[in-house]
């Protein structure tokens, strides 16, 4: 099956400090890919070099074959590559029905009756349509998260991206989105999450790319990447990590 | 004609004899504060929408454009904040008039609001972008990874929301152009200040005449500080808001009221 995202020898650098080296990897339709990694690894860097909020200083992404930062209109192709940010970084302006209306509106250009329908639509179903009126500074972090999906559901991409979306989440709120995003996943939505949850990983992905040093280093389904990882950075990482969780 | 003897005999006697004048001055310097103000504010976004476009990437003569045009924008701050609104006025009346732009005996108002505008914008630029730096930058990345442009993401977020952070630095501005604006005397236009000089000239009265402006000054400042206290206070809207529906009853809803911080 043809992929849906095809990141060829993605680098990236600040200035001389190499962030990013020789990323490959490719997103298929229904995949659900978690990255896992120390921090500073790149991991957030990787996904805003997805959807161009940092420009890949080498490599390419192709998007249905074609390349996405010239074949595609950028606009276009941010509103199909969604993201979901671990600060949520909802529009403070506006209210929860509003942040899910507005880019349908500007971007998408629909209508706004047919705009609030489908904010409702994807509002319930993480759960968050009684709360369309209120502002965002008056919910909780784990609502603000779930709002924050909404809004990239509404967009109705093809692809989401996920930046450690419950790492600053207090830790009750932690399972409500988890949840949400477990729910996605089994409706075959196309997901990209950096995340610490090696519970959630080992449970949800289809995938599991460990990063370390600004390179993927291991690229592996859950069950053999958490039992039996092959290179011995993955193996140090999770011996760490999952003396902690699980 | 009785002359007055007293200081409240010279202010009843110079109130009843220019009082008309000194409305009409008071009119004029409010409309050039506030058309300055506006328009300068909106010289100011523009300026400030214009001025964060992100540089494109790619060689030198692809960013040039832009350059260049930061580089106009910060000499047009940089010489309007670095001279005094006195100077700027003779400078761009007189020099209007010599390159024939207006001629003598025109009608002195335009210039004069076009003075202020572009005094304030400059100011307003700044203010607006430190406006912009207030709003949380995740915002802004948000709606560009929704598919937003700059134009979108700058007018339907990041604005609205530095527009609030600054309204005080805004009304700020508008009270210095109802005092500043006395300075366009110097290119006769008959605002406040310029009143209250022609009727202390004709009978010699400085102390009253001026006495009297200052009251007017004071009146206007206080009463639009007040009117943008209420302003501010409306921008940040209802406190309250309702949740709606419940597990047992999809058509109930109760509201939930915030306690005032
Ligand atoms: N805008 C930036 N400028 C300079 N260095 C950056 C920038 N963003 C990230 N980095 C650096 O890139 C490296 C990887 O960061 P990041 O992608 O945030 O890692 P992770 O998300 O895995 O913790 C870090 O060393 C960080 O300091
Ligand atoms: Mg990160």
């Amino acid at each position: 099956m043809d992929s849906i995202l095809e990141i060829r020898h993605l680098e990236k650098s600040f200035g001389d400090h190499a962030v990013l080296r020789d990323i490959s990897f490719s997103v298929k339709k229904g995949d659900v890919i978690c990255i896992i990694g120390s921090s500073g690894s790149g991991k957030s860097t990787l996904l805003r070099c997805v959807n161009f909020l940092e420009e890949p200083t080498g490599g390419e992404i192709l998007y249905h074959g074609k390349n996405a930062e010239k074949e595609w209109k950028r606009t276009l192709y941010n509103s199909k590559v969604g993201m979901v940010f671990q600060s949520f970084n909802l529009f403070g302006n506006h209210n929860v029905l509003e942040n899910c209306v507005l880019g349908q509106m500007q971007v998408l250009k629909v209508k706004r009756v047919e705009a609030e329908e489908r904010a409702l639509t994807y509002l319930k179903r993480v759960g968050m349509d009684a709360y369309r009126a209120a502002r965002p500074a008056q919910l909780s972090g784990g609502q603000k998260q779930r709002v924050a999906i909404a809004r990239a559901l509404c967009m109705e991409p093809e692809v989401l991206l996920f930046d450690e979306p419950t790492s600053a989440l207090d830790p009750e709120m932690v399972g409500e989105v988890l949840y949400v995003m477990q729910d996605l996943a089994s409706a075959g939505m196309t997901m990209l999450i950096v995340t610490h949850e090696m519970s959630f990983a080992r449970d949800v992905a289809s995938r599991v790319l460990f990063m370390d040093g600004g390179v993927i280093v291991e690229d592996a389904p859950p069950q053999q990447l958490f039992s039996h990882p092959e290179q011995p950075r993955t193996q140090e990482f999770l011996k760490r990590v999952l003396a902690r969780q699980l | 004609m009785n002359v007055p003897t007293s200081f409240f005999g010279w202010v009843s006697f110079l109130l009843d004899r220019y009082g008309q004048l000194f409305l009409q001055g008071t009119g004029v310097t409010l409309l050039v504060a506030l058309s300055g103000t506006v328009l300068g504010f909106v010289i100011g976004l523009l300026v400030a929408i214009v001025r964060t476009i992100p540089l494109p990437k790619g060689p030198w003569y692809r960013q040039l454009p832009l350059r260049v045009v930061y580089f106009l924008l910060n000499v047009y701050i940089e010489v309007f904040r670095g001279t005094p609104m006195i100077v700027q006025s003779m400078v761009i009346y007189y020099g209007s008039m010599m390159i024939g732009l207006i001629k003598r005996g025109t009608p002195v108002l335009p210039a004069a609001i076009f003075i202020v505008s572009i005094n304030t914008g400059a100011y307003m630029a700044e203010i607006i972008r430190g406006g912009i730096i207030s709003v949380d930058k995740g915002q802004k990345e948000a709606a560009t990874a929704i598919g937003m442009t700059h134009w979108q993401a700058m007018t339907h977020v990041v604005l609205p929301q530095a527009v609030r952070n600054i309204m005080p630095s805004i009304g700020n501005e508008f009270v210095v152009n109802i005092k500043d604006s006395s300075v366009l005397n110097v290119i006769s236009l008959s605002e406040l200040y310029f009143t209250g000089k022609s009727a202390a000239g004709n009978y010699g009265r400085y102390f009253e005449s001026f006495f009297i402006i200052a009251c007017i000054y004071l009146v206007l400042t206080f009463t639009v500080t007040r009117i943008l206290r209420l302003v501010e206070r409306k921008m940040d809207g209802s406190k309250n808001y309702t949740i709606y529906g419940s597990q047992s009853d999809s058509h109930s809803s109760i509201t939930i009221s915030e306690e005032e911080a």
